[in-house]
C-alpha cells in the first residue's frame, strides 16, 4: 500500500522523537531531584520552589554576563592611559580589600558538623547544633590571627555582613546557611592554626561534641561579595 | 529497512537525547504528557498491526497530534487551575494497558496454536 522508504523513514523519525523526548525527560527529572509526593499542595509548592530557583538563576547568570561586559569595557577604555591603569590597579586593590573581587592564597579551612548523638540523651538540645555565636567567635579568632579574606560556605565576610541565628539555619549576607559549616581563610596557615590550641574556642566546640575539622591548605579560593556594598548616611569628613 | 529504521531512530534519540540540553523543570510537566501520549499511540499502532488495519497516516498523525493535544491541554489546564493532565493520564495509560491486553491476547493464542499443531502432528506420526 505505501511505499516501504517512506514507512521506515516515518517511523524512523517517530522512534527518534519518542526516545529524546524520554532520555531529556529522565535526564530533568533526575537533575532537579524531584520526589513524588502524594500531596498535590506539597509538589506545587515544590514546583515552585524550583521555578524561583530557576528565574533566580537565570538572572544572577544575567548578572554576570553584565560584569565581564564591563571589565571588558573598563581594560577596553584604560588600555592607553597609564594614569587610569594606576586608577584601576587602586580600584583593585580596595575591591580584595572591602571584599568585592574573587581572592586566592594560602589559608586554613574548618569544618563545623553539629553532633550526631540523639537528642533524646543531650541534657540541652541546644548544645548540640552549631550556633551564629560560635560562628561570630570563629571568625573573631580568625581575624585576631591575622586571617585576610574569610567565607562561611561560600559567603564572603564583607565590612557589612550579619551573622544572625535564623532558626535551624544561620543568615549570613541575608542568605541561608545550613550545615556543615565550612569556614575559610586566608592568612598565614601556621598562625591561622593556633585556633586549635587548648581552650580555644574550637576547643571549647569540641567539648560540646561538635564535629571540628581543621585542615591547612596553600591554595584557597574565596569568592567574592555577591551583593552590593551602600553607604547612604556615613559621609566623609574633609 | 523497517526495523533498521526503528534502531537508528532509537539510537540516534537516545545518544541526541543524553547530550541536549535540559529543559527547564516548568515545562518537564508537558513534555512528560506528550511521551505519554506518545506511547499511547505506539501501543494503539502495535494493536492494529495485529488486527490488519494499520494506517501510517492515521498512525503518524495520531502520535505528533495527540502528543501536542495533550500538551495543550495541560496548558490550558494549568490556565484554568484543573488538572486536566490527570484526565490525559488516565485515558492514554487506560488505553495503553487495553492495547497491550490485546497484544498479549494474540500472541497467547498464537503460542498454544503452535503448541497443538506440534501435538497433533506428534500422534500422526505414531
Amino acid at each position: 500500500m505505501y511505499n516501504k522508504k517512506m514507512v521506515s523513514c516515518v517511523l524512523g523519525v517517530m522512534c527518534f522523537a519518542l526516545t529524546l523526548g524520554i532520555c531529556v525527560q529522565m535526564r530533568t527529572v533526575q537533575e532537579t531531584n524531584q520526589t513524588v509526593s502524594n500531596n498535590r499542595q506539597e509538589n506545587n509548592l515544590r514546583a515552585e520552589v524550583l521555578r524561583y530557583k530557576e528565574r533566580y538563576e537565570n538572572r544572577s547568570r544575567d548578572v554576570e554576563r553584565a560584569e565581564a561586559d564591563l571589565e571588558k569595557e573598563r581594560q577596553n577604555s584604560i588600555q592607553n592611559n597609564s594614569a587610569l591603569q594606576e586608577k584601576e590597579e587602586q580600584i583593585q586593590q580596595g575591591n580584595k580589600i572591602i571584599g568585592l573581587a574573587e581572592v586566592k592564597g594560602p589559608g586554613i579551612k574548618i569544618t563545623l558538623k553539629d553532633n550526631k548523638k540523639d537528642i533524646k540523651n543531650a541534657l540541652n538540645p541546644s548544645d548540640l547544633v552549631v550556633h551564629d555565636e560560635d560562628i561570630l567567635s570563629v571568625i573573631n579568632e580568625l581575624r585576631n590571627a591575622g586571617a585576610e579574606a574569610i567565607s562561611i560556605n561560600g559567603q564572603r565576610i564583607v565590612p557589612t555582613t550579619g551573622i544572625i541565628c535564623g532558626g535551624n539555619i544561620i543568615d549570613i549576607n541575608r542568605e541561608k546557611v545550613g550545615v556543615p559549616f565550612v569556614i575559610e581563610a586566608i592568612g598565614l596557615p601556621e598562625q591561622l592554626a593556633a585556633l586549635e590550641r587548648p581552650y580555644g574556642y574550637l576547643d571549647i566546640l569540641k567539648g560540646y561534641g561538635i564535629e571540628v575539622k581543621l585542615e591547612r591548605s596553600n591554595n584557597i579560593t574565596i569568592p567574592k561579595y555577591n551583593g552590593t556594598l551602600t553607604y547612604n548616611y556615613a559621609k566623609t569628613i574633609k | 529497512m523497517i526495523f533498521i529504521a526503528i534502531l537508528i531512530g532509537c539510537i540516534l534519540g537516545a545518544l541526541i537525547g543524553m547530550n541536549a540540553p535540559m529543559i527547564s523543570y516548568t515545562y518537564s510537566s508537558y513534555l512528560a504528557i506528550a511521551i505519554i501520549a506518545a506511547l499511547d499511540s505506539v501501543f494503539g499502532g502495535i494493536t492494529s498491526v495485529i488486527n490488519k488495519n494499520f494506517d501510517l497516516k492515521i498512525f503518524a498523525t495520531g502520535f505528533f497530534g495527540n502528543a501536542i493535544l495533550a500538551i495543550l491541554l495541560t496548558i490550558l489546564g494549568q490556565k484554568l487551575n484543573v488538572d486536566i493532565y490527570l484526565a490525559a493520564i488516565v485515558v492514554f495509560v487506560g488505553r495503553m494497558f487495553v492495547n497491550l491486553a490485546i497484544i498479549r491476547r494474540h500472541y497467547v493464542d498464537k503460542w498454544s496454536e503452535t503448541i497443538k499443531q506440534k501435538r497433533t502432528s506428534v500422534k500422526e506420526e505414531k
